[in-house]
């Protein structure tokens, strides 16, 4: 496996994190608990932006493992 | 009128007078808080056992004594609430037995308790070592309450953790297969939400005989057939392992780039989201 689709699998993987966070914020009850899911949800938000820039450049970089 | 009739006639109302009373007398009669209440209860009881069985009693005679009995117990209570002097009058106090983790004896003879029967009351609560009682007091029901050393007491989680966040109480949604509008949405959900969880699990409404939501929107279902197994919510955990996994590839991505600026910018990553799971982890267990 190349370094671009582990890559690209760690990115799905904060997509999930992602979702299950905002899942959580919107189901609970308690206001503490929403504040904390919401905040972690817009950090991940920023994570994901950084690793598709990240994604970006090894596709330019090395072209033959685009898409993959 | 034959004589099986006026019984009947007077036990039905005398029931319900029965029923109206004990409504004014409300929960506290209930709880049996003092001596007093007791007897009253039993009084109460008594006479309006008496008064439907025995003809040779006057109703009017029966209800007057029955109106007294209830209507002083209320009068008191209502007093009580006013004053703090008539309440320990009334209500009696409680008697310290241990203090500073020793036994009162001069406490002990005033209310005549043997050693045994205190030792007796202390294991009906656990405890079978008097060393291990901070402060033990005899209540005005006759109740030990004890407070035990701070070394002895039991672990709660406040002792582990330094912050734990509250858990509101969990609502029942669905009761003998049908779905509870009002609880529903007091957890902020509605049916389409409900329906699409039970999709997910893939039990129908029917099937379900309670059904609770707890602070999390976590649902937890118990059906009609016990044989049928339902996984139990894992969402959370579900998340801390993601969350994990999500941390240790970045720093195995610092490792393996030769890129100055991907290194530092995976490290950063890893840094974050390790703070990150330290934030949630409360919440999450």
């Amino acid at each position: 496996m190349t370094i671009g689709s582990q890559v690209k699998q760690s990115l799905a993987n904060m997509k999930a994190i992602h979702a299950t966070l905002q899942q959580l914020a919107l189901t609970s009850t308690n206001d503490e608990a929403q504040r904390a899911f919401h905040e972690a949800m817009l950090e991940t938000e920023q994570m994901i932006a950084a690793l598709k820039g990240r994604i970006s450049t090894l596709e330019r970089e090395e072209p033959q493992y685009k898409g993959m | 009128m034959p004589a099986w009739l006026e019984v009947a006639i007077r036990s039905i109302c005398i029931l319900i007078g029965l029923f109206v009373i004990t409504k004014l007398l409300g929960k506290k009669q209930l709880s049996k808080l003092s001596f007093f209440e007791y007897i009253v209860g039993i009084t109460i009881g008594d006479i309006a056992g008496s008064m439907s069985m025995d003809l040779d009693i006057r109703l009017t005679e029966g209800i007057t004594s029955i109106l007294i009995w209830s209507l002083f117990p209320v009068a008191i209570s209502i007093i009580s609430l006013r004053s703090k002097k008539f309440r320990d009058f009334v209500e009696g106090n409680s008697t310290v037995f241990i203090k500073n983790g020793k036994i009162l004896e001069d406490n002990l003879k005033k209310e005549k308790y043997t050693i045994d029967e205190l030792l007796e009351q202390l294991r009906k609560k656990d405890v079978f070592r008097v060393a291990d009682v901070e402060f033990a007091t005899l209540e005005a029901n006759g109740d030990l309450s004890i407070l035990l050393k701070r070394a002895k007491q039991p672990l709660t989680i406040g002792d582990i953790q330094p912050y734990v966040p509250e858990e509101k109480e969990p609502q029942t949604v669905i009761m003998d297969g049908e779905i509870l509008d009002e609880p529903l949405a007091t957890a902020r959900l509605n049916r389409g939400w409900l329906k699409q969880q039970l999709d997910q699990m893939g039990v129908a409404v029917e099937n379900v005989f309670l059904a609770q939501v707890d602070s999390y929107g976590q649902l937890t279902v118990d059906l009609y057939d016990d044989r049928i197994q339902v996984p139990e919510p894992q969402q959370k955990q579900l998340l801390l392992a993601s969350m994990k996994k999500a941390e240790a590839d970045f720093e195995l991505f610092a490792l393996q780039t030769n890129d100055k600026e991907a290194k530092q910018m995976y490290e950063q990553q890893a840094k974050q989201m390790q703070q990150l799971i330290q934030n949630l982890q409360p919440f999450l267990l």
